[in-house]
């Protein structure tokens, strides 16, 4: 048995962060939460988590999507998958994120609120090693 | 400000006059003017109306095709009300007969800047209003809903990691909770795409889509919720149905919402039939339900914002109120029309007519 695999969740709603990480420690992942951009770039850099659960409509300048892009151009944290989430976006053509859209290179997107089952079966999927099926 | 004379005395007059207070640059010809008006976008222009290449009215006409908000004055020396009634006409601001006083000049370049000042401040205020309101749909629309998704996700994760220890009164209320919650969810999302609908940002009019190949996936798509509602779905689009203007999303917002109202409108045992062919010179969409109907009085009302048919059948339908409007409003922007026509206890058929697209 491998060591838990460790997710890092950066929203800036205490409530949120307080139901997903419930629903992930019941899932046997470790999870460390911070509340903003800077904080959760810190902690990205000083953790290297597995994986990140990223809000993009938080208050501050460096909100999701720089956050994102600050990932990205990091090389140490560049091959960290991200799952996107937010509430203004919604699972709605008009707010579907386009695969071929550059600027937000994120793994995924979910709208929020993230449904349990497809959270859990996204994050089993992103955190497979390259080549393992995981049947959803 | 920029002044095109082809008199040399007043080039110099107006450089002595004005340079005091303002930067002044003197042209002898039209088009070195003109040059100077694409390149630089002075706020004011003085021209000569009598000039031998290049006349004031060619200057005004084409000055104003570079830059809309130049406002220009014309000088002239045959100062008759007729030219200068003529110039205004053309879009000059002012006029400036000659001889002038020094007095005079200043009068007019300080009037003619006051109104370039206007227009900038206009200008500045409309395209900070249209911000504004983007910004605050945007912001409205993510306070309303932080608060509902933070419950509702306190909700669906105790449901999933601990349903099973609850009480089935309390699981059961749990439930309902996360269904009125997703309802509000819902009205403030369509409230949101009208919004954005309404500032005209979404259609894409210049696209064409195909709908023989739109339809059998959004059938797809919505074959799980018709089952819960014990409702077939039937299409009947021909394959070579040519590609209708407007871009995927939205004609796929429309349909979704058609589509989504005939089966949850509909009866156990009823149907939905997506059909389409061409009508005319464009191409005609129908959904057929096989439901409740609407009645005659209301039928015209549907689209409108908010409305909500209420008849005993229709209770505990969650419904926004905006699908339709959503729709008339996609389709209007398209170029296209919608209607409706309904039997009570029979069924209602929305109509769907589109242009067809040229790519």
């Amino acid at each position: 048995m491998s060591a838990p695999k460790r997710i890092l969740v950066i929203d800036d709603d205490a409530d949120f962060r307080a139901s997903v990480r419930a629903l992930l420690e019941s899932a046997d992942y470790v999870v460390l939460v911070e509340v903003d951009g800077d904080s959760g770039l810190r902690a990205a850099r000083a953790a290297s988590p597995d994986l990140i659960l990223l809000d993009v409509m938080m208050r501050e300048r460096t909100e999701g999507f720089f956050v994102l892009q600050e990932i990205r151009r990091t090389p140490a944290l560049t091959a960290i998958p991200v799952i996107v989430s937010s509430s203004l976006y919604h699972d709605h053509p008009f707010f579907r994120v386009r695969e071929d859209a550059g600027w937000m290179p994120a793994d995924l997107f979910l709208p929020k609120p993230l449904r349990p089952e497809q959270l859990l079966a996204e994050v089993a999927r992103l955190l497979a090693p390259a080549g393992v099926e995981v049947s959803p | 400000v920029v002044v095109i004379d082809d008199d040399e005395a007043i080039r110099i007059s107006c450089r002595r006059i004005l340079s005091r207070d303002y930067e002044v640059e003197t042209f002898e010809r039209g088009c070195e003017g003109l040059a100077r008006v694409r390149q630089a976008a002075p706020p004011l222009l003085l021209v000569d109306l009598k000039m031998p290449e290049m006349d004031g009215f060619q200057v005004l006409e084409e000055a104003h095709r570079t830059d809309p908000d130049v406002v220009v004055v014309v000088i002239t020396g045959y100062a008759t009300i007729a030219t200068a009634v003529e110039a205004l006409k053309a879009g000059a601001y002012d006029f400036l007969p000659k001889p002038f006083t020094p007095d005079e000049l200043r009068l007019v370049v300080e009037r003619g800047l006051e109104r370039r000042r206007l227009i900038d401040e206009s200008v500045r205020l409309r395209r900070e209003r249209e911000i504004a309101q983007r910004r605050f749909i945007t912001f409205v629309s993510h306070q309303l809903k932080s608060p509902l998704v933070a419950v509702k996700q306190y909700l669906d994760v105790l449901t999933f990691t601990s349903g099973e220890a609850l009480p089935d009164r309390a699981r059961e209320w749990i439930g309902r909770s996360g269904d009125r919650i997703a309802e509000m969810l819902q009205l403030i999302h369509d409230w949101l795409v009208l919004a954005r609908l309404e500032q005209g940002r979404l259609e894409q009019a210049n696209e064409t889509t195909e709908l023989a190949a739109l339809v059998p996936g959004l059938l797809e798509e919505c074959v799980a919720s018709a089952a819960a509602c014990g409702v077939a779905l039937v299409a009947e689009v021909p394959a070579d149905l040519p590609p209708v203007k407007g871009d995927a999303l939205s004609l796929r917002t429309v349909l979704e919402n058609l589509i989504g109202n005939a089966i949850k409108y509909n009866r156990r045992g009823g149907r939905v039939t997506v059909r389409a062919g061409r009508s005319g010179a464009g191409v005609e969409l129908e959904v057929e339900d096989t439901g409740i109907g609407i009645p005659a009085e209301r039928l015209p009302e549907v689209f409108d914002e908010f409305v909500r048919v209420r008849v005993p059948e229709t209770e505990g339908i969650p419904g926004s109120g905006l699908g339709l409007t959503i729709c008339r409003t996609i389709v209007q922007g398209l170029g296209g029309t919608i209607g409706a026509r309904s039997r009570e206890g029979a069924g209602t058929t929305f109509t769907v007519c589109l242009p067809v697209g040229t790519p």
